[in-house]
């Protein structure tokens, strides 16, 4: 008797049915495309950061950036001499480990550098030898193609960009390329400090913007030959995808010993800048990892107020759809008081009413919500698609989470009308008011 | 005799109230559209500019130098480059001098600078300790701090030579260590005013670093006005953080672009399926009413009347809780208030009003078409 009612309803009362359903779908679409994007802007926002360069700086530990510091002084110290102590270089051959990390999947990309001063017509040049694009091989069996290439993605090239096998092949900035006089193309000879003179042929001109400009980008062997420093570099710059900083991580960074046993596995295990420079230390002997905040903080910064902003975007607007939903569902029982004045009049109880209503409002709204959900992972794939140029990884999470706000608003959203009309006397919703 | 307008006004009216709780239930559907509509629009008005300042955080854009290689500027020239620089686009305006300087007879380069400013232009900067606040006080790169075991509270004496070889020398307390991962980690920091009196040599800054938020003229531009208008200025952007800048905000900002069109038109389509439903259900009063003679041209006016006015009540109610929703959003992500945008509020009421009267007329046009004695009768 239930059922034949319910379908009975279902059959007859077609349109005020679809009316539900297409509303139904349409908060549930868009549930869906927010919740998509809500839980997958985090990493696609981390990915396009990227561009900003790498966030952490692998020297070894004997040496510091002080180098910097006596590059101004350079006439009167004569420096931009190299250390002649092994330790205060990295190894190349090691260099495979940082992609072994606990977080070996958050490290994009990184590049080791050997800078070295070049002697080009009188003048002393930076060389800095690097990989453009390496391919590794891991003892893991995973292949790894990265260097500097992707990490330098701000350099405007002319020519054609860096390649590790062409070993005389460098890069020239631009400011100095037109000091020289040098085109892409052109071969000019340099001097290395222990006398050597190497011909290189400059595959591209760059503009960083930068100090850069006025310096050559070679491949990491030419630059270890001239130097008489094989297989060392001086220092490693990685870009990681972090998470946000937070309390924790501010304590561990300063301390980590502070931290409690509980405390310590969260740091661990959560990819903050913080902790990748950890682990990367214990993999690597003998070196530093330090932060480059300009890039890092920046980065927290950014991506939590990115995430905060589509959170409580999505969050309210989920409050609108389920306010919409509720409130369709309101009219619709509402304009039903002569059906259930009739049903009370034969004498059904108010469960058995309300079981009726709710069912069919129920069948109603899951039919829109499937529909709904697969117009929403469209939708979040079309946005995707055109912001970031990927699709969005819709967490399976959604579904539930969408199943139990479509159930949860048609439920709730009924009960207020419901409750209101089997209050009504049915003679008088039958009388006509 | 009421005149045939006040008739249809009383008509109109009687029909809200008559009917409270579907009126309620009409006008919160407006409401909510409404809510959306200027909430969501003024977020997309406010959201770039937000995500441009918030984005500043990188650091500067922009530096000054000389045009000249090796050339100094002068205070006159930073004054002359902040009257040059659009003044609601400049977050900050920094002047750098390096002098190289002496400590146990160690190298070092001492960086003079207006640290209030510093704070503006580079708020990545973790200074452990304090900011020197008062003359006489410096903050040294984390480098420098461990290659001298010197910490916050302790004395160090710099020394050094001015340009016309005399020499200087003088104690400074350290208020703390900064520390960016970068260049800064190996320099001492002292306020420009205590190096120009260190060194007794005035009015020299090595270079300028500007930080601008993007909007508006492009930054190549505001760099060429600076030339043109300071001629011995040469500005140069600083591209790494420009360059990424541009792509990474132009994404940002079409992602809220494109998630308040989907999320308004979906929501304007759940305003039209809630207003034709409520009108659905008064065809047995359109029936009635023709039934009584009523033309079909006057039964549509009143329904369209009646959501005219349901668009404009429920537009401006959206329009308040709009901005209260836009004022949330704006103000737990970014911390800032947001300025209401009155010339939005016309706009919200027109497009409610044009949605509940679009939403009116296609059951209104279906209901009229019945023959009312079939509409009265019930099926």
């Amino acid at each position: 008797m239930f059922l034949k009612m319910l379908l009975g309803a279902l059959v007859r009362q077609k349109k005020k049915h679809l009316m539900i359903a297409f509303t139904v779908g349409l908060g549930v679409s868009l549930a869906t495309a927010m919740l998509g994007v809500m839980f997958d802007v985090g990493d696609k926002v981390n990915q396009e950061l990227k561009s900003y360069g790498a966030n952490l700086n692998v020297i070894p530990k004997g040496s510091s950036m002080m180098g910097d510091l006596y590059r101004l002084n350079e006439g009167e110290e004569g420096g931009g001499e190299l250390s002649e102590l092994e330790s205060d270089f990295i190894k190349e051959d090691e260099l495979y480990k940082i992609k072994m990390i606990f977080w070996a999947y958050n490290i994009v990309d990184y590049a080791p550098f050997l800078t070295v001063q070049v002697g080009l017509n009188g003048q002393k040049i930076p060389l800095s030898g690097t990989w453009f694009n390496k391919h590794l091989s891991l003892p893991t069996g995973d292949e790894v193609d990265t260097g500097m290439t992707a990490m330098k993605s701000w350099w405007a090239l002319e020519g054609q960009p860096g390649d590790d096998n062409d070993s005389l092949g460098v890069l020239v900035g631009r400011e100095l390329a037109i000091d020289q006089d040098l085109k892409v193309g052109s071969s000019f000879k340099v001097q290395g400090p222990y006398g050597q003179t190497e011909s290189l042929k400059v595959r591209a001109i760059f503009e960083s913007g930068g100090e850069d400009d006025r310096g050559i980008f070679a491949p990491l062997a030419l630059a270890q030959s001239l130097a008489q420093r094989p297989g060392l570099v001086q220092r490693v710059e990685v870009s990681a995808l972090t998470t946000p900083e937070n309390e924790l991580a501010r304590r561990a960074a300063q301390n980590p010993g502070s931290l409690t046993r509980l405390e310590w596995d969260t740091w661990y295990c959560t990819a903050y800048i913080s902790s990748i420079a950890y682990q990367i230390e214990e993999i690597l002997p003998g070196v530093r990892v330090k932060p480059i905040l300009r890039v890092a903080q920046s980065e927290g910064a950014i991506l939590s107020k990115t995430q905060l902003m589509i959170i409580l975007l999505t969050i309210l607007t989920l409050l609108c759809s389920a306010l919409a939903i509720s409130n369709l569902v309101t009219a619709n029982i509402m304009e039903r008081s002569v059906e259930i004045g009739l049903l009370k009049a034969l004498g059904a109880t108010g469960l058995s009413i309300s079981l009726l209503v709710l069912c069919e409002i129920l069948i109603a709204g899951f039919g829109g919500g499937i529909v709904g959900y697969l117009v929403g992972l469209g939708l979040a794939q079309f946005i995707g698609l055109s912001v970031f140029g990927s699709t969005v990884a819709v967490k399976s999470v959604v579904i539930p989470i969408g199943v139990l706000m479509v159930l949860t608003v048609t439920f709730l959203g009924s009960l207020p009308a419901l409750k209101t009309l089997l209050g009504l006397n049915p003679t008088e919703v039958l009388h006509g008011r | 005799m009421l005149s045939n307008r006040s008739f249809a006004l009383r008509m109109v009216l009687w029909s809200l109230l008559r009917r409270r709780s579907r009126l309620l239930v009409a006008l919160t559907g407006v409401t909510i559209g409404a809510t959306v509509l200027l909430g969501l629009v003024s977020l997309c008005y406010d959201i770039p500019k937000q995500l441009s300042r918030e984005f500043r955080s990188y650091g500067a854009n922009l530096v000054l130098v000389k045009d000249q290689v090796g050339g100094r500027l002068s205070h006159g020239d930073l004054e002359a480059a902040r009257g040059a620089l659009p003044a609601d686009r400049l977050v900050g305006l920094t002047p750098f001098r390096y002098e190289p300087v002496r400590n146990n007879m160690l190298p070092y380069t001492a960086v003079g600078t207006y640290f209030d400013d510093v704070k503006l232009t580079s708020p990545f900067w973790r200074v452990t300790g304090e900011y020197p606040s008062k003359p006489g006080q410096i903050l040294l790169g984390a480098e420098v701090a461990e290659a001298t075991k010197l910490q916050s509270g302790q004395r160090m004496t710099i020394e050094g030579r001015n340009t016309s070889q005399e020499r200087y020398s003088k104690d400074y307390t350290i208020t703390g260590t900064v520390s960016t991962g970068g260049v800064e980690d190996g320099f001492i920091y002292l306020s420009l005013t205590d190096m120009e009196e260190m060194t007794r040599e005035k009015g020299l800054i090595d270079l300028v670093e500007a930080s601008l938020t993007s909007g508006g003229t492009p930054l190549s531009d505001l760099a060429n006005q600076v030339r043109s208008s300071v001629p011995d200025l040469e500005p140069r952007l600083v591209t790494r953080v420009t360059r990424s800048e541009e792509t990474v905000l132009t994404k940002l900002t079409w992602l809220v672009y494109l998630v308040t069109v989907v999320v308004l038109t979906l929501t304007m389509i759940c305003v039209t399926t809630t207003m034709m439903t409520v009108v659905m259900e008064r065809r047995k009063e359109i029936g009635l009413k023709k039934a009584l003679g009523a033309e079909n041209k006057k039964v549509a006016r009143e329904f369209l009347a009646e959501g005219l006015m349901l668009g404009i009540f429920g537009g401006l109610i959206g329009s308040f809780t709009g901005f209260l929703f836009a004022r949330l959003v704006s103000y737990s992500v970014f911390g800032r208030g947001l300025n209401p945008e009155f010339h939005l509020v016309p706009l919200t009421v027109l497009v409610s009003a044009l949605v509940t009267v679009i939403a009116s007329l296609w059951p209104v046009k279906k209901a009229m078409e019945v023959e009312p004695a079939l509409v009265l009768k019930g099926e």
